[in-house]
């Protein structure tokens, strides 16, 4: 009875000792120490990092709350236009950029979580399909705006500035990637923060058992909206970051393949566990970046991973650390 | 100008077309067995591909049968292996599986049949313009309007005059009722699915005639698909067939005044029944919310 | 002055009339038990008082107020809890978890995304008085899943309670149960009644705790209302005896 203030979901076994922790932290770190030695380059890591913080974004929806979303590459996209169009059209701000990424991304979630309320399982997945390719449609057509096609081209990323202090993201990938990880530390540390929290508490309960939730004088439609605006605004926040990574900003990632892969990093890393959707964004890249590389057919290869985790691993690779006791 | 609006509403009439046939089937599949089948469009592609092979040994009226029945027993094939494994499990994972399937399918498309578009060939008789003012109606179009009214008369018949057909719709309403009465809902799964990718092959070998064949090509017809189910009601196969030709009428009256706008009217008329009308049109209380 | 008065509902399937015309009328302390064979529409009572789907005609107040067109959500809200006839828990939760997330709902920081220490130490209180209240201390970290089915009925009921109800309603408690865990659920809802002076709505088949813990019965056959009265009127009434008492023994 040591610890009282367990989450339901948390992991027990990191709960109970720091090390995974530490160790996550510890190679989120170095990671520019040592990539180049196994062949890895500093937008890859950034690349995993981005992904990893849509697809625990997504998962809060997903692992956390029992409501599954197909249509995140919305607000992932909606983020990466928001950061675009600031620097592109307005001003050569990055912390800018990520705020206007944040206010679209998170604006959307609202609106379509909104117009989703009520629906359930396989029927929202639809809508959240639907939803993001309304936005994928408007980006592709509204070539003024957004650039087509194309995308919206022709900004980089601005370089940070603290009073006197000049951090120069744009031209050094070191340091990119450390204020892609500052970022990516503020959010996990927020949704840890979240789990761990009444409201949190209730997504999980909305999970476990929505009837239940209900007559415990919680409105369960009411919190699913909630904790899919919040999801949104976290993969939102990794839409803008994918912005400043690319220095672009183009329809494909609002195409609902950005979706599909944004589950598939989840459920392969773990849908139950906090860090899993990361190690699964984790292989997901590498094994993309490696796969397409290597062979024109990479599509099949990718169609056999999502096929595979279904058929095979559908706990994911952190499944089974975390997987709990049953009766 | 008389011209030019039939012209558009023809138009928008094949598009319908295509989108009630693509409907139906997702809706079969969607409904039996709470499965989003994301691959749709790539079996879509592959019926097409398999009449283009076909097509040499039966002739044109004998593959236009038998390319959506290969299809369909492929897929057949591919929901006894995998999709069945799934039917159980959180929707997550069936979303997953189609979707992975997706990718497969259109790649082998590609790597067989190559990147480019090829033509179906299609009998003279259809392809000659009814009347030189009006170039825009062939007997091809006539004849494809036609290929789906029968299809979809069949559907309903099989639906209601049948065993099997009795059977998928009750699972549809009541699946676990169905089940304790010792009906076999693997196997009616299993045969609604192969009709459902049938229907997607009819609609690929139809679409090969009019725009020729390529690995992507059931890709636009997909959206347009789940559309349909969401605009006609979720759980209502009638709904299914209204949403179609509602979004199929839309997108054509809509192109008369303001052609890119086709796609658009698709998207405004979702919204607003989600709004006015949350369950679709034909959608019931209770009914897969 | 009653804390619960149904005025005379009627819940309809389609042709199948499941609830026809019932009124009830509870008063404050009071322990009223619902009886009647299977099917007989009682569950569907409970959820047409809970809110669990409305009406067909008829009226539900609480305290006088009508609430027939109440959310069930906000029933909770105005004190009305209860349990389920098939166990509603959060199987993959601890015991203290499952009370948590009661506790903070009626506490009402279900919306708060952050919790500070002294809030936390409340909460913990009061986790600790129900688990106390249903003598499930001990199996407190465990996952409810893993339970006998009696702890869990308790951990339902200690998660009800934790909403701090003006009325309990308890569908079928000890249905399931062996004669060890019915005993346990029985001197629970005694305890309650008794003690600590909960107002209870009861359904429950086992004729020993109707009998012995109600202070009125209500009798249901095919949707309709075929008695009401003390345990004593109850068991000499002949129509009970002749509809009900004489199958079910
Ligand atoms: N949601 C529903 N839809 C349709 N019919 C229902 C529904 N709920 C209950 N019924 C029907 O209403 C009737 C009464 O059911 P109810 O569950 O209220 O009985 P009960 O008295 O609680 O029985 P038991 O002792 O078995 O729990 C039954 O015939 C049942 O099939
Ligand atoms: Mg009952």
């Amino acid at each position: 009875m040591s610890e009282t203030t367990i989450p339901a979901m948390a992991d027990r076994t990191q709960q109970r000792n720091w090390l995974p922790l530490a160790a996550i932290w510890l190679v989120l770190i170095t990671v520019p120490i040592w990539l180049p030695y196994v062949g890895g380059y500093n937008a890859l890591a950034s690349r995993v990092l981005v992904f990893g913080l849509a697809a625990m974004g997504l998962n809060l929806l997903l692992g956390f709350t029992g409501t599954m979303s197909f249509g995140h590459a919305a607000y992932f996209g909606l983020g990466a236009y928001g950061a675009g169009f600031v620097l592109r059209y307005w001003i050569h701000s990055t912390p800018l950029a990520m705020l206007a990424a944040i206010l679209l991304g998170t604006a959307a979630g609202a609106l379509f979580g909104a117009l989703m309320a009520k629906r359930t399982g396989i029927y929202f997945a639809m809508l959240t399909i639907a939803f993001a390719q309304i936005c994928y449609y408007v980006a592709y057509s509204w070539n003024s705006v957004t650039g087509g096609y194309d995308g919206l081209r022709g900004f980089q990323r601005a370089p940070l500035h603290f009073g006197p202090y000049i951090v120069n993201i744009r031209d050094n990938g070191v340091l990119f990637y450390y204020f892609v990880l500052a970022v990516f530390a503020i959010c996990t540390g927020l949704m840890a923060m979240l789990l761990r929290s009444p409201l949190g508490r209730s997504f999980i309960a909305i999970r476990e058992n929505p009837r239940r939730t209900r007559f415990l004088g919680i409105p369960v439609e009411r919190h699913v909206w909630i904790s899919f605006t919040i999801s949104a605004f976290f993969t939102s926040v990794a839409g803008g970051l994918y912005a400043l990574l690319n220095n672009f900003a183009d329809p494909t990632a609002l195409f609902y393949v950005i979706s599909g892969n944004i589950v598939i990093m989840a459920v392969m890393g773990g849908m139950r566990s906090f860090w899993g959707p990361l190690i699964g964004a984790a292989v997901f890249v590498t094994l993309q970046d490696y796969i397409s590389s290597m062979t024109v057919n990479w599509m099949s290869f990718i169609g056999m991973i999502f096929v595979a985790v279904v058929l095979f691993f559908p706990r994911g690779l952190l499944g089974f650390i975390g997987r709990r006791r049953r009766a | 100008m008389l011209t030019l609006v039939l012209f558009n509403v023809t138009n928008g009439l094949i598009l319908g077309m295509f989108y009630v046939l693509m409907a139906l089937g997702v809706s079969l599949i969607l409904n039996l067995s709470n499965v989003i089948n994301f691959a749709h469009g790539n079996f879509l592609a592959l019926g097409g591909y398999l009449t283009f092979v076909l097509e040499p040994y039966l002739g044109y009226w004998g593959a236009l049968l038998a390319g959506p029945i290969c299809v369909g027993i492929i897929g057949l094939i591919i929901e006894r292996t995998a999709i069945r494994r799934v039917y159980d499990r959180d929707p997550v994972y069936s979303l997953l599986l189609t979707f992975g399937l997706a990718f497969i399918i259109q790649d082998l498309c590609r790597t067989i049949w190559g990147p480019n578009g090829l033509p179906l060939s299609i009998p003279n008789a259809l392809n000659s313009p009814l009347s030189q003012q009006f170039f825009f109606i062939t007997g091809y179009r006539i004849f494809l309007i036609a290929v789906v009214i029968v299809a979809v008369a069949a559907l309903f018949g099989f639906l209601t005059y049948t065993r099997v057909g009795t059977r998928i719709r009750a699972g549809t309403f009541d699946i676990e009722t169905v089940s304790a009465l010792g009906i076999n809902i693997g196997l009616l799964r299993s045969l609604n699915f192969a009709v459902g990718i049938f229907l997607a092959g009819l609609a690929g070998v139809l679409a090969g005639g009019q725009i020729g064949l390529n690995p992507n090509m059931g890709d636009d017809l997909l959206l347009p698909a789940f559309i349909a189910i969401i605009v006609g009601g979720v759980g209502s196969l009638t709904g299914t067939l209204v949403g179609g030709l509602v979004i199929g009428v839309a997108s054509a009256v809509t192109s008369i005044w303001w052609p890119a706008g086709s796609e658009v009217i698709m998207y405004i008329l979702m919204i607003v029944v989600l709004l006015v009308r949350p369950r679709g049109i034909m959608g019931e209380e209770g009914v897969m919310t | 002055m009653s804390l619960l008065e149904v005025r005379s509902v009627t819940k309809a399937f389609g042709s199948l009339v499941a609830v026809n015309d019932v009124s009830l009328s509870v008063a404050p302390g009071e322990l009223r038990a619902i009886i009647g064979p299977n099917g007989a529409g009682k569950t569907t009572f409970f959820n047409l008082i809970t809110g669990f789907f409305p009406p067909t005609s008829g009226h539900i107040l609480l305290d006088g107020k009508d609430i027939t067109e109440v959310a069930a959500v906000d029933r909770v809200g105005m004190g009305m809890a209860r349990t389920f006839q098939i166990t509603e828990i959060f199987p993959e939760l601890t015991v203290r978890e499952n009370i948590r997330v009661a506790v903070e709902s009626q506490a009402g920081l279900r919306l708060r995304p952050w919790i500070n220490r002294r809030q936390t130490a409340e909460v913990d209180d009061k986790i600790d008085e129900m688990l106390v209240a249903t003598r499930l201390t001990e199996q407190a970290d465990r996952l409810v899943g893993e339970l006998s089915h009696g702890d869990q009925r308790s951990a339902e009921i200690a998660m009800a309670l934790a909403l701090k109800p003006r009325i309990l309603l308890l569908d079928e408690p000890t249905a399931g149960m062996g004669e060890q865990e019915t005993f346990q659920v029985a001197g629970l809802i005694r305890r309650l009644h008794k003690h600590t002076g909960y107002t209870i709505v009861l359904i429950e088949h086992d004729m020993r705790v109707v009998f012995n813990l109600a202070d009125r019965i209500m009798v249901l056959t095919e949707g309709t209302l075929l008695a009401e009265g003390t345990p004593d009127e109850i068991a000499a009434n002949p129509a009970v005896q002749a509809a009900y008492l004489g199958t079910a023994e």
